[in-house]
């Protein structure tokens, strides 16, 4: 495939990602920060409706044969790595991907989020060499939950995936997802502007 | 109006979410690969670096992130995000200014303040996640739609990193 092709399938599917991010307010720092506070789940119900509909997806693909592409299992690294990552997003309020559609958005500190995002990425290149024998050298292999049960992938994939949404429909009527908006649709729900109203920035010292 | 209306504020957290899933169908069947955002990082990054240091691309991993159609497939998904929001807000009415108003309630929306926390954020999520080989997309979504077991892994330690960052850092709103 031509780099140009692949250039335009990329805009395309990422114009439709960025428009599902922006509609559906998982890209703002209220709603990701409010899910790592664990007072708004509405990054959890995109995240596990997303993976659901991919494990069905993928067992479709993979009745027809279609090659998968697990990452390699280098437990360390993804231990690692994932703990930064997730301290990186509570403290930025944004994903590597969720950072762009807040600049679409029209968020100025997003800019600033992304200039770090590339120098991490940049460190990172140039310690890679240096961390590769430390951090992931002792791969277990390319480790699937299909594979170590010697099972074929639809026989974990939809069972999954039913767990999945059968857990949604309780996390729904525990949390409505319109409860969570906020009257701006920046997860800022109104309980939290009543706390504060009088003195935005010592919100901590307000105990009514 | 219908639950797909382009100039609503926002659209349920289930129909995205299996837009995004579907979203896996052209990335497997077209690219031969899955969605991921994170390493455009290094490809963006790398190109950027190698005007100032040409030796960069001697470096194996950034040599591969610069090469071929799938690298820049992904720079171009994320550069398509960014235009998507933008229509988006714009039809929904939503479209921002400023920082969020969220950084006042939890920490603070002083530039001085959120503006080093927005760049300290991005480089950590960024180390990170290459340090992981993968970010919310390409561990997360892609990841355990796979029955990745390195991917559960990662995922874990995002929400555990995640939730303890917002433990220390922040306060309750």
């Amino acid at each position: 495939m031509s780099v140009v092709t692949a250039i335009l399938i990329g805009l395309a599917m990422g114009f439709v990602f960025g428009f599902a991010l922006e509609k559906s307010r998982v890209f703002e720092p209220g709603i990701i920060v409010g899910q790592m506070q664990m007072r708004n789940f509405i990054m959890l119900k995109i995240f596990l409706t997303a993976v659901a509909t991919g494990l069905l997806v993928l067992t479709v693909m993979s009745l027809y044969g279609v090659k998968m592409h697990p990452k390699p299992t280098l437990a360390m690294a993804d231990l690692v790595g994932g703990m930064l990552l997730g301290v990186g997003i509570t403290v930025a309020g944004a994903c590597p991907g969720t950072v762009l559609a807040q600049i679409g958005a029209g968020y100025k500190d997003a800019w600033i989020t992304l200039v770090g995002g590339l120098l991490g990425a940049l460190t990172f290149s140039y310690a890679e060499p240096a961390l590769k024998p430390v951090l992931m050298s002792a791969s277990s292999g390319k480790l699937t939950l299909d594979g170590l049960f010697g099972a074929p992938f639809w026989l974990v994939a939809v069972p999954l995936a039913l767990v999945l949404i059968v857990s949604l429909l309780a996390l729904e009527r525990w949390r409505p997802w319109r409860n969570e908006l906020g009257e701006r649709a920046d997860g800022v729900t109104s309980e939290a502007l009543l706390l504060t109203e009088s003195a935005p920035d010592q919100a901590h010292t307000v105990h009514p | 109006m219908s639950i797909f209306s382009f100039r609503r504020a926002a659209w349920s957290p289930y129909v995205a979410g299996v837009i995004i899933g579907l979203l896996q169908i052209p990335a497997f069947l077209l690219m031969n690969t899955a969605l991921g955002a994170s390493s455009s990082y290094v490809t963006v990054a790398g190109t950027l670096a190698s005007l100032f240091d040409p030796g960069i691309t001697r470096i194996e991993y950034v040599a591969k992130h610069l090469e071929g159609a799938k690298n820049w497939w992904q720079v171009a998904l994320v550069v398509g995000i960014a235009l998507g929001a933008m229509i988006s807000s714009r039809l929904g009415g939503t479209a921002r200014t400023g920082v969020s108003r969220a950084w006042g309630r939890v920490a603070s929306a002083r530039p001085s303040v959120r503006f080093p926390m927005a760049f300290a954020g991005g480089f950590l999520m960024l180390l990170g996640a290459r340090i992981a080989d993968g970010c919310t997309s390409g561990h997360g979504i892609s990841g355990i739609a796979q029955l990745s077991v390195g991917s559960l892994i990662a995922v874990t330690a995002m929400f555990t990193g995640g939730i303890l960052a917002a433990l220390l850092f922040f306060r309750r709103i």
